[in-house]
């Protein structure tokens, strides 16, 4: 992935400029008017990163577009097999081609792929895609536009006829890169809706986007120099710092993408549009049916509307339920990357799903506030330690860093200032206090005073003590 | 629509100045408790400046040119300090770091109060640190960071812009790329007629075989090692340079502090560049040379030209890499020639 500072990185000067241009020129055009600047904000936002990789969006909401116009028009069975087809594998093939490739392929020495680029622009630039920058976010749009044309297959929904409104559904800034993954129902209809400006709305978004730039820059960026560490040289640390940086990565990937999420719902607020919430304090949940309600939302629902519900859902029988539960899971882990870590990583959550529904069969446990805070314990331990295979780069780390779990002869340690403490105890804190709402809400319910010295605290955290990493949000790469 | 926006204004003015307000405090606070701390790990120079800087007539900003040894030496003086023993009526600081080029030496001569009494800044002129290799190089992001931490603003705004990696962040492989676009398509122009460039970029000069024995088999250290003379030297300064930029500013920084400027433009292994390339690499060394000292001149600075200072005995390197590396007697000799225009 290739970031200069002058990439739209929500947390980056650039966006700061760029997110007030663009309100204040939303509302004060006309409405007809708007999906344009939406649109071209979009474009730019997005070719900030590699404008090369804009024809890949182009691309996917021409074929979406047409195809789903074509969809509606046709009526015979088979037809409207082949287009649907045509989209998914244009969608699909993208990408595969940009995504997973690289898996059948022979590795490639980068200073190789760069002196064929210079040689070779074009194909250099199918090769930097293919192998070394995969264009971001190509997983959050394709689900997307996706979702479109299944809807409009299943007639869920009519098809847009507007080009650029539908260019805008699948490009809308605010959740381009990493969601969360809208449905056209949902999201379409607020992007045609003329939103005045409103002081109330610009209050939450703005305390969306403080405790999502919190979460992400004090809290996902300080742990990420310790996490790396760890996980580069595991053996080098004595156990509690192993132990410390293999969950402290847990935490990492939630603040980090659970920040975006904030920000990028605050972002799209400030322009009058509603995202979906993407998570809802997962660490607390007490079973791994409750941590997939609470991660990632809008992808776990979109697997479980797309692939689970028509794979059969749970009216099959038991053998092709289970079969389905681990096609769901695996498939899910391999949405996230061409690494055989993560079909690990989605495999070992499928099995945990399945263990605690055998469990949940025989009702033998009974829902006391005990057993329910040993399941919450224990689904915590789990979570953690399977995100161990989300964060090697391969499975030959495995045998070095559970070693240096139960054997370790290291004697680093890790460093964690008070500054980092505090923040992680005001951040487990407000997961407590928002455990049945949403940040923006809990505040609204305290007092002024209150407020102001919540503001002051996280406005002094994000400047005094923001984490100095060079590392953009980790769900970009997906 | 129109009531509203006027008490967003009104509500947002507020805001404003409480968050100005705010802003000057948290400054103080940042900077009192835990400026130190953040410099320590990703600025140290500046902590060390703001020890020396007071005291100091003659401030030495170097980079590991300055402080590199080896075991054999016969001393272990700095170049800096080997400016400072012939004047023992200055009091000398030194900033050193490694890899450190005038775009970490620039927002740290920001930081030098102007004083009433004339400061003399010696800055390090590393005329490898014009080329493609280092404008490119891997380590570049790092440097631009602790560059962020130096420059003359709120400290806690340096903080801010770090966090938000508001500086040339570009990775690793990019920088590559540009590099490597750079080596293919940037060429190289004679303006003398006794120079002839058979091939004008310097991937093209790398390809060309090299140290062929009579049959044919080349030698292949010595054709690597000539091929990293090419990539170090063979290339030409002009206006549009970073570094030269960045010099430009640094010294027109430094004059409106009243301060002296002198540049050290460290001894490069000449000879060893005329051994494994030839004339047309020594040509482009000696035309760079005369491009920063004539610039630099006219431009109220002293240029030491130390370029060919020194034989290729003293470079500590020179069987691995072409590197400013010099042995006790080379620090000296260039201690010597830097202090005799103090």
């Amino acid at each position: 992935m290739q970031v200069t500072e002058k990439t739209l990185l929500f947390n980056s000067v650039a966006f700061f400029i760029f997110l007030p241009v663009v309100v204040v020129l939303y509302y004060f055009l006309p409405q007809k008017y708007r999906w344009v600047i939406l649109l071209t904000a979009s474009y730019f936002f997005y070719g900030s990163w590699k404008i090369e990789f804009l024809s890949l969006i182009m691309f996917s909401t021409l074929v979406d577009f047409y195809a789903a116009q074509a969809l509606h028009r046709q009526k015979i069975k088979w037809r409207r097999n082949i287009l649907l087809g045509v989209s998914l594998t244009a969608n699909l093939g993208l990408l595969f081609a940009f995504k997973y490739l690289v898996l059948f392929l022979p590795s490639v020495d980068p200073m190789i792929a760069n002196i064929y680029t210079v040689d070779h622009p074009f194909l250099g630039f199918l090769l930097q895609g293919v192998y070394f920058s995969i264009p971001v976010g190509i997983s959050f749009y394709t689900f997307q536009t996706l979702s479109y044309t299944l809807d409009v297959y299943h007639n869920r929904i009519e098809p847009e006829k507007h080009l650029g409104h539908f260019a805008l559904f699948v490009s809308f800034f605010p959740q381009l890169v990493a969601g969360p993954i809208e449905r056209f129902s949902r999201l379409m209809p607020q992007l045609k809706t003329k939103h005045i400006v409103s002081y109330a709305r610009f209050q939450q978004a703005f305390r969306l986007m403080l405790y999502g730039f919190f979460i992400k820059m004090c809290i996902a960026d300080n742990l990420s120099p310790l996490v790396d560490a760890v996980y580069d040289n595991p053996s080098n640390y004595a156990q509690w710092s192993t132990w410390f940086g293999t969950f402290a990565f847990g935490l990492q990937i939630y603040t980090d993408f659970a920040g975006y999420s904030l920000i990028a719902q605050g972002a799209a607020l400030c322009l009058g549009i509603s995202l979906m919430d993407n998570f809802k304090t997962p660490y607390f949940s007490t079973s791994i049916g409750e941590f997939w309600n609470r991660w990632h939302i809008s992808l776990s629902t979109w697997f479980r509307d797309y692939v689970y519900l028509p794979l059969g859902g749970n009216r099959v029988s038991l053998i092709r339920w289970v079969v389905n539960i681990l096609a769901v899971f695996i498939i899910s882990g391999f949405w996230h990357g061409a690494n055989y870590t993560f079909l690990i990583w989605g495999a070992i959550h499928g099995m945990l799903y399945l263990v605690e529904r055998l469990i949940n069969a025989n009702k033998r446990l009974p829902q006391t506030r005990l057993v329910l805070f040993a399941g919450g314990i224990a689904i915590f331990i789990s979570v953690n330690i399977a995100w161990l295979f989300f964060r090697i780069d391969s499975l030959e780390q495995i045998p070095e860093h559970v070693n240096a779990l139960f054997h370790t002869e290291g004697v680093q340690n890790l460093t964690l200032s008070i500054p980092i403490i505090t923040m992680l105890f005001t951040f487990v804190l407000a997961e407590i206090m928002t455990y049945n709402s949403r940040f923006d809400q809990l505040l609204s319910k305290l007092p002024t005073a209150v407020r102001w010295l919540i503001y002051a605290g996280l406005f002094w955290c994000i400047a005094a003590w923001a984490g100095v990493t060079n590392h953009p949000f980790i769900y970009f790469q997906f | 629509m129109g009531q509203e926006i006027k008490h967003i204004l009104s509500k947002g003015l507020v805001r404003l100045i409480s968050i100005g307000l705010l802003a000057v405090g948290f400054n103080q606070l940042y900077t009192t408790y835990f400026l130190e701390a953040d410099l320590d790990d990703h600025g140290p120079m500046l902590l060390e400046l703001n020890k020396i800087a007071d005291t100091s007539d003659v401030i030495y900003f170097g980079e590991s040119s300055n402080f590199t040894t080896h075991p054999d030496d016969y001393n272990t003086l700095r170049i800096s300090d080997n400016i400072a023993v012939k004047h023992p009526n200055y009091s000398f600081g030194t900033i050193n770091h490694g890899a450190y080029h005038v775009g970490m030496f620039l927002p740290l001569v920001k930081q030098v109060q102007t004083t009433k009494e004339p400061k003399t800044i010696i800055v390090t002129m590393n005329l490898r640190t014009f080329n493609q290799d280092v404008i490119y190089g891997p380590s570049e992001a790092n440097l631009r960071l602790a560059s962020r931490f130096y420059q003359p603003t709120l400290p806690i705004l340096n903080k801010v812009f770090a966090s938000l990696n508001h500086y040339d962040n570009r990775s690793g492989h990019e920088r590559d790329l540009l590099k490597w676009k750079a080596w293919t398509y940037d060429t190289l122009v004679s303006t003398d007629d006794s120079v002839h460039f058979k091939v004008n970029t310097i991937r093209r000069w790398c390809e060309v075989p090299k140290f062929l024995d009579s049959a044919g088999v080349q030698d292949n250290a010595k054709r690597q090692l000539a091929d990293q003379y090419i990539k170090a030297y063979a290339f030409q300064i002009d206006d549009s340079n970073p570094m030269v930029q960045e010099f430009d500013e640094l010294l027109q920084v430094a004059q409106q502090k009243n301060m002296r400027v002198v540049f050290n433009l460290i001894p490069e292994n000449v000879e060893d560049a005329a051994y494994y390339i030839g004339d047309n690499l020594v040509w482009l060394m000696q035309t760079n040379r005369d491009f920063l000292v004539e610039r630099y001149t006219n431009l109220g600075a002293t240029v030491v030209d130390n370029l060919e200072l020194l034989p290729s005995k003293h470079f500590l390197d020179r069987a691995v890499i072409p590197q400013e590396h010099y042995d006790a007697k080379g620090r000296e000799l260039v201690g010597l020639q830097v202090a005799q225009v103090l």
